[in-house]
């Protein structure tokens, strides 16, 4: 079997995170997350339900589910069980506790907050116009958990301080950072890019790398991130796929091969 | 002999509606048709609530002052929706930065005919140091830190739905679009352009599908979502949202506009119809994104 790519690495890693009964609510444009939440629907949760486009689904049942695919294809509504977000979208946040949601972004702090708005320091000339914040600063305030997965891995993106804050991570930092702003959700749990896995310090809630991708070194990272990283003594290797991982994703969710064409 | 009222419209007298410097909210699905009315007509300074290539289109076109906005980007194939992204970074263009769970709070409040709605999402982030018109205050309740949301009263709401009947009575194939319903019950008016009309019986028959139940206006307007996706009906064409998006990329990154605007000419301006612009989209093609 070819050896995984990347993204597949990361989707495996991602889908291993989850847990069966969790709402797993996924944006549009995010292939990592869209297929490590199918993938894990497959093999170990059964009783998950998958948002798309505010559309909720268990498609357990399903030999593969061709749609959607990384984008915004309205047909996955076909699939829909319920519309919770139809007309009435944020009128059960409080059971948000219970959903896990996944953000992308322009820039990222140490404290994995991020921004979605725009780069440049006058936000009336930017240099560089986001798409904007979507729902994510509401998402990201009231759900259980989040994760950060980002398509690239620059000192442009991880920088000291974001020019805007689209999304609160963990703040100013500490463990109670989040608590002090009032934000109910439980914040970010890792940050997944092309070459590591990186999690928060139990106390300073700062990005501390928690495994390298197989042929990457601990250098190359340093050199990609635009401020000090919390390194551990041992730095394992981010596990690989199962050959079972692998091939559900291949045969049941990735299909076309959409996740080896991102390398 | 008295008679109930009919809502029913046709195209140029629903969008003759729309004027210059109004407070447009555009739904989901994209009422494209009604979108299109507003090139044609050469609207200005519009506020627009919207996203996608509606929004960019419109900004294209010059239609528009200021947006309400919450993404631009991602779901017609490009990170960050072209013309949008150019006339905000020159400052062509007002940008009141949002998101959905604040814009939708706006929209409730002036719903509710109440000033403000509070809100938590947005707390600790940039949006009130960029919009000074979200403010955060101290909850007089619990003493908690929260965004108060001002209401956004669009003037008119533009909705594409799959069926009405002609007395103004919305229903969608497989529920409304996100926003839909919160834009139609903040907005003076709501304009719903539908593909087909049916009678009075086929609502009656099943009001619990019924959406929407005093649309101001209802316009018989088939593939009038086109390039985009009309539940139930047809998929989006994903080539001529990529004719777009070629184009737009080309004026906004290259000071290249003319194949820019030979499309807004070609499918905005110069139809006089909808029915025009399905001619030139062609049968062949349009028949080729039936959905079932």
């Amino acid at each position: 079997m070819q050896p995984p790519s990347i993204a597949e690495l990361l989707a495996c890693f991602l889908a291993r995170d989850l847990n069966d009964g969790e709402e797993l609510q996924v944006g549009i444009a995010l292939p990592i997350p869209e297929a490590a939440v199918r993938l894990a629907h497959l093999m170990h949760g059964p009783n998950m339900e998958l948002i798309f486009l505010g559309a909720r689904m268990n498609v357990h049942h399903l030999h593969h589910l061709p749609l959607p695919a990384f984008g915004w294809d309205n047909r996955v509504v076909r699939w829909t069980e319920s519309f919770s977000d139809r007309g009435h979208r944020f009128d059960q946040v409080k059971d948000w506790h219970r959903r896990v949601f996944f953000v992308g972004g322009l820039q990222v702090d140490p404290h994995g907050n991020t921004n979605l708005i725009g780069v440049g320091e006058d936000y009336q000339r930017l240099r560089f116009r986001g798409p904007g914040s979507v729902g994510t600063p509401t998402l990201t305030t009231h759900v259980g958990r989040y994760y950060i997965v980002l398509n690239s891995h620059t000192p442009r993106i991880f920088v000291p301080r974001c020019d805007f804050v689209s999304t609160v991570g963990w703040g100013d930092g500490g463990a109670d950072a989040r608590t002090r702003l009032g934000l109910p959700g439980g914040g970010p749990r890792y940050c997944i890019t092309p070459l590591c896995v990186m999690d928060f310090t139990e106390d300073d809630k700062r990005l501390r790398l928690k495994s390298l991708h197989p042929g990457v070194t601990l250098d190359q990272v340093r050199a990609q991130t635009g401020f000090e990283l919390v390194v551990p003594d041992e730095i394992p290797i981010t596990e690989a796929p199962s050959e079972a991982e692998l091939h559900f994703l291949r045969t049941r969710v990735d299909v076309d091969g959409a996740l080896r064409k991102l390398g | 002999m008295t008679m109930r009222t009919e809502r029913l419209l046709d195209e140029d007298s629903a969008s003759a509606w729309l004027v210059s410097g109004m407070t447009v909210a555009i739904g989901e699905p994209t009422p494209m048709a009604l979108v299109r009315q507003i090139v044609r007509r050469g609207l200005k300074d519009l506020t627009v609530i919207g996203s996608g290539l509606a929004l960019d289109l419109l900004i294209a076109a010059g239609c528009v002052r200021k947006t309400i906005s919450y993404y631009a980007g991602g779901g017609f194939g490009v990170p960050v929706a072209p013309m949008f992204r150019r006339a905000a970074e020159r400052g062509e263009i007002e940008v009141w930065e949002c998101e959905e769970g604040i814009l939708t709070s706006g929209l409730e409040a002036a719903g509710k005919g109440l000033p403000f709605l509070p809100w938590r999402g947005g707390v600790g982030t940039s949006l009130p140091v960029i919009n000074p018109d979200l403010k955060l205050f101290t909850d007089p309740v619990n003493g908690e830190t929260l965004l108060a949301v001002p209401a956004i009263r669009p003037d008119v709401a533009l909705l594409h739905a799959a069926q009405a009947d002609a007395y103004g009575n919305v229903q969608h194939h497989g529920g409304p679009g996100w926003i839909d319903l919160f834009l139609q019950r903040a907005a003076t008016r709501c304009i719903v352009q539908v593909e087909k009309i049916v009678p009075n019986e086929v609502i009656r028959a099943n009001p619990w599908a019924t959406t929407i139940g005093r649309a101001d206006a209802v316009v018989r307007l088939p593939w009038g979502a086109h390039p985009w996706y009309s539940r139930g009906w047809y998929v989006q064409d994903s080539a001529l949202l990529q004719e777009y998006v070629t184009a737009a990329t080309a004026a906004a990154e290259r000071q290249a506009p003319e194949a820019l605007q030979r499309f807004l000419d070609f499918y905005c301006r110069e139809p006089a119809s909808h029915a025009d612009y399905l001619e030139r989209v062609g049968l062949k093609r349009l028949l080729a994104l039936h959905e079932y």
